[in-house]
């Protein structure tokens, strides 16, 4: 089954008899990608020191921009001179950009918002500015990236306010429209939408009509991953995963952690971004499948194993093997915090992970064995069932998995 | 001692392909080869390594872009003993030799086709308040100053096996220099630790295992008279066991070779910690076949590509200079490479503008690609002038002579922000003054009170300082020779050019910013 609007094919490759989980390809004008996908995270057109070479072999295909970073560095003047994001950075892959709305309300505690767009104090010189969804599309046209998002209302889910909750939901569908019709490239680059509506399921019911109505190439779930409970989250996800049409990709914006990833996967969304993998790299912090460990610790300095046994990693895989660079943990320990290498080298690692963690839920559901693949995922990290987080047992039990009983 | 032992060390082979046989030049061809690394044509130069890495570069972009003879590790860097943890044993030690690796190459994930030159002390170091003893040195590590031990640092050696190592010399860093009568300590100490050491391996079982890895001997930056007794040790009882020579002034390598014909087929490593290409080509007149270079990290981190090429380009008539600064406005939109017709990964993949908008982000990204472009350009200097000098020693004369006049004398400062200064050794000086930061803080209050309102991005405004500064600090190793030897005397250690940083007072340059 397949659906296709200008500029992405969206073709459904498997699905899970259990859960909702689906295994998709999404076709965009830089190549396929397979989903359900991580997109890490390269704020200021750079993964955190990676090259983009090295970002490539990783597998990854489709990594984000940020709109606000770019719009202020280089700037657009910069972009439209250049030809666009792609050549900027010399990544010939696909580029998702977000808004610039979210880091308006996560940087900028002095923005306002009104029917026009964003009001902020400018951080180059205070002067008052004002980002519309014009304008927003308008930097993501120069910005030339594959996936873009419409500017919406963002409110911190936890707000008690109902009343502003839905004033912000209504008019993210109306700076939709405004997106829609200030869009440039429907041709060549994907308009995504936004659905709000807090923690309310009938307010995000109702965007999600509202929304869906537009028949945008794509539809992502905002306003999560601000402090909210987890099963609030877990319950708004699954309540816009039913709702949502079947041939489309369902991109859930901000998460990261592997747990998070496993249960919003079975919910049935397909795409995820967060900086957590990149950042905590550079804290020194690990990901494994026996969770996160942090190489700074004093236990790690003479332990000469590599990152993660079994990882496929450039850093991991075995120094026999073509393309191993034989990494330590001791050689992190001894360099974390001190050298940029040592930040570079997890970060390497934690994208591999992030990555390799969606390639293989995928093959897990389309051989559909995936309600396995979650069990063994969490017994891996947890040293026993009762440690396993209750929103994830909940929310798996939502969809047909038990961890507790077998 | 055994006839065995007595054996030349087999570590390593360095042969002459070619000397030069005209007046006023002693520069040679040649090819050190080690077991199981990329033999290395000479004249050439190491990359310096901190902590164990070359700045900014993986392991994996280190195989495949670094095009150096080797790396250049200091020990300071890797056996520091945590307050909390001062009774463990350091890590490094315990580094498994696995596939056949040797530890040192083995815990840096250093690729194994590059050889490791190991030292005591970084280049430039930073000097101790405490000064060495008879039997030890003292050394920086990134928790305070250690006493290292002249037999600690053999077992080192010992136990990590680097290709190369250069056994301790009792050297003093600061700016002053030593007088006379610390000079002659400093040969006579110097002398008694090397002489120690080939009694100490003789004596050990693990002796012939040792010999896997070639000594160079330190030749001290104090005049030849003053050392000339060690020097006569090195030539009449430990030629066949010195694998090579690594000398702190080049100016003492004339007199040495005059009077010591045998030293004469050894490799000379340069460690004179030089700070632009001119001074490269005067020491490769000199006679030298491998330099150690701190500069290229230091322009780097400069956010300069070096631009220069052997010979320069004939095409203009005014100076060139060695690099641009890639932080100018100029390279906003600009989608050439680097440097015109660089073939580095740097230069095909990417261009200026990139470049320019991470040094401006501070994205970590923008130093990786500047090392991978810089060590090209050096690397690529070298082959040059390899190839001048297989033409003749003329040709190659030459060719430096029009570099030298076609090229500014210095690297331009460079005007962006610094990557954060990533560690002890560039904290303040024992005993000298704080060092101005060279960034401005990145977050300040808006209006001074913001009461926790407006966390606001301060712009950052330029911190300009020469790019090499704290490399040129570093050409007094031990202070300049003061000469009172009739014959060493006209021969001092100075830029070919004029105005270069070593007519720059040592005391000024130790206090400017990095």
């Amino acid at each position: 089954m397949s659906a296709s609007s200008v500029a992405l094919t969206f073709e459904l490759v498997a699905k899970c008899s259990t859960t909702r989980a689906r295994a998709s390809t999404m076709t965009l004008p830089h190549g396929p990608v397979n989903l359900p996908l991580f997109m890490p995270v390269a704020t200021q057109a750079s993964l955190k020191g990676l090259t983009p070479e090295q970002l490539e072999n990783t597998g990854c295909r489709l990594c984000l921009n940020n709109t606000y970073h770019l719009g202020l560095k280089p700037g657009q003047e910069v972009l439209d001179a250049v030809g666009g994001a792609h050549k900027f950075q010399g990544w010939n892959h696909n580029i998702l950009t977000d808004s610039g709305g979210f880091q308006m309300v996560s940087l900028l505690k002095l923005a306002t918002v009104t029917e026009e767009g964003v009001r902020f104090l400018s951080p180059h010189d205070g002067t008052p500015m004002l980002l519309t969804p014009e304008h927003s599309i308008s930097l993501q046209n120069s910005i030339g990236s594959d996936i873009i998002m419409q500017l919406d209302d963002v409110l911190v889910t936890t707000s008690p306010d109902k009343e502003r909750m839905r004033e912000a939901m209504l008019r993210s569908v109306r700076w939709l429209d405004r997106c829609i019709a200030a869009h440039k490239n429907p041709d060549r680059q994907n308009l995504f939408c936004i659905i709000q509506g807090g923690l309310d399921l009938e307010m995000r019911r109702e965007c999600c009509a509202e929304m869906v109505a537009r028949d945008t190439p794509g539809i992502a779930i905002g306003g999560l991953s601000g402090g909210e409970a987890k099963d609030d989250f877990c319950r708004v996800v699954g309540a816009c995963t039913q709702l949502l049409p079947e041939l489309k990709p369902r991109y859930v914006m901000g998460i990261g952690y592997p747990e998070d990833l496993m249960v919003c996967v079975a919910l049935g969304a397909d795409m995820f971004d967060c900086v957590w993998p990149t950042r905590t790299a550079r804290f020194g912090n690990a990901i494994t499948k026996l969770g996160v460990l942090n190489l700074k610790r004093e236990m790690y300095a003479a332990d000469f194993g590599p990152i993660e046994d079994g990882c496929g990693c450039p850093c991991c895989r075995p120094v026999e093997e073509e393309g191993s660079m034989g990494i330590t943990r001791a050689f992190v320990h001894h360099n974390a915090a001190k050298e940029t290498v040592a930040a570079h080298l997890l970060t390497l690692h934690n994208v591999w992970y992030q990555l390799n963690l969606m390639r293989e839920a995928r093959e897990a559901i389309i051989e559909d064995r995936f309600p396995a693949f979650i069990r063994t995922f969490f017994a891996q990290i947890y040293p026993d069932r009762q440690s396993y987080p209750s929103w994830a047992v909940d929310a798996l039990r939502t969809v047909g998995v038990d961890l507790i009983e077998t | 001692m055994t006839n065995d032992s007595q054996e030349k060390p087999t570590a390593m082979v360095f042969e002459v392909l070619k000397a030069a046989i005209i007046d006023g030049s002693a520069a040679r061809l040649g090819r050190m080869a080690l077991a199981g690394r990329r033999s290395v044509d000479t004249p050439n130069y190491l990359a310096v390594a901190s902590r164990g890495v070359v700045p900014h570069m993986t392991p994996d972009n280190v195989g495949k872009y670094l095009h150096s003879g080797g790396v250049y590790m200091a020990l300071e860097e890797v056996i520091e003993r945590p307050q909390q943890y001062s009774k463990r044993q350091t890590p490094i030690y315990d580094t498994p030799t696995s596939h056949g690796r040797r530890p040192l190459h083995s815990f840096t994930a250093m690729p194994s086709d590059l050889m490791t030159v190991l030292s005591a002390r970084r280049l430039p170091a930073v000097p101790s308040p405490m000064g060495n003893s008879n039997a030890s040195i003292s050394i920086f590590t990134s928790t305070g100053y250690q006493v290292l031990t002249t037999k600690e640092y053999q077992n080192a050696v010992e136990t990590l096996r680097p290709d190369i190592a250069i056994p301790l010399a009792d050297l003093t860093y600061g700016p002053i220099t030593p007088t006379s009568k610390r000079a002659l300590r400093m040969a006579e100490r110097t002398d008694e630790w090397l002489k120690n050491w080939f009694a100490d391996e003789d004596a050990s079982a693990d002796g012939p295992q040792q010999r896997d890895v070639a000594v160079f001997a330190p030749v001290l930056p104090v005049s030849y008279s003053i050392q000339w007794e060690y020097l006569e040790r090195l030539s009449e009882e430990l030629s066949t066991r010195i694998a090579g020579l690594a000398v702190y002034n080049p100016d003492v390598l004339l007199d040495l070779l005059s009077d010591y014909a045998n030293l004469a087929t050894l490799p000379r490593l340069s460690v004179s910690a030089v700070t632009t290409p001119h001074h490269i080509l005067r020491q490769i007149s000199l006679g030298f076949d491998a330099f150690v270079l701190p500069f290229i990290n230091l322009v780097s981190d400069a956010g300069i590509a070096m631009t220069f090429t052997f010979p320069p380009s004939q095409t203009t008539p005014t100076l060139l200079p060695l690099g641009v600064d890639l932080s100018s406005p100029a390279c906003k939109t600009s989608l050439a490479p680097l440097s015109p017709n660089c073939t580095c990964y740097a230069c095909t993949a990417h261009h200026a503008a990139y470049v320019h908008h991470l040094l401006g982000a501070r994205e970590m990204l923008g130093w990786t690609l500047l090392q991978t472009h810089n060590h090209t350009v050096v690397a690529a200097f070298f082959a040059s002038v390899r190839a001048a000098l297989a033409q003749g020693e003329e040709a190659f004369e030459g060719a430096a002579h029009q570099f030298a006049l076609r090229y500014e004398p210095e690297f331009p400062a460079g005007t962006g922000e610094r990557p954060r200064a990533r560690g002890y050794q560039f904290k303040g000086e024992a005993g000298g003054e704080v060092k101005p930061k060279l960034n401005k803080p990145a977050w300040g209050k808006l209006d001074g009170e913001g009461g926790g309102l407006g966390l606001t991005r301060v712009r950052a405004k330029k911190g300009v300082a020469p790019a090499v500064a704290v490399a040129a600090a570093a050409v007094v190793v031990a202070g300049e020779l003061v000469e009172s030897d009739a014959e060493g005397g006209a021969r001092l250690e100075t830029p070919p050019v004029s105005d270069g940083v070593a007519d720059v007072d040592a005391q000024e340059l130790n206090s400017l910013p990095r």
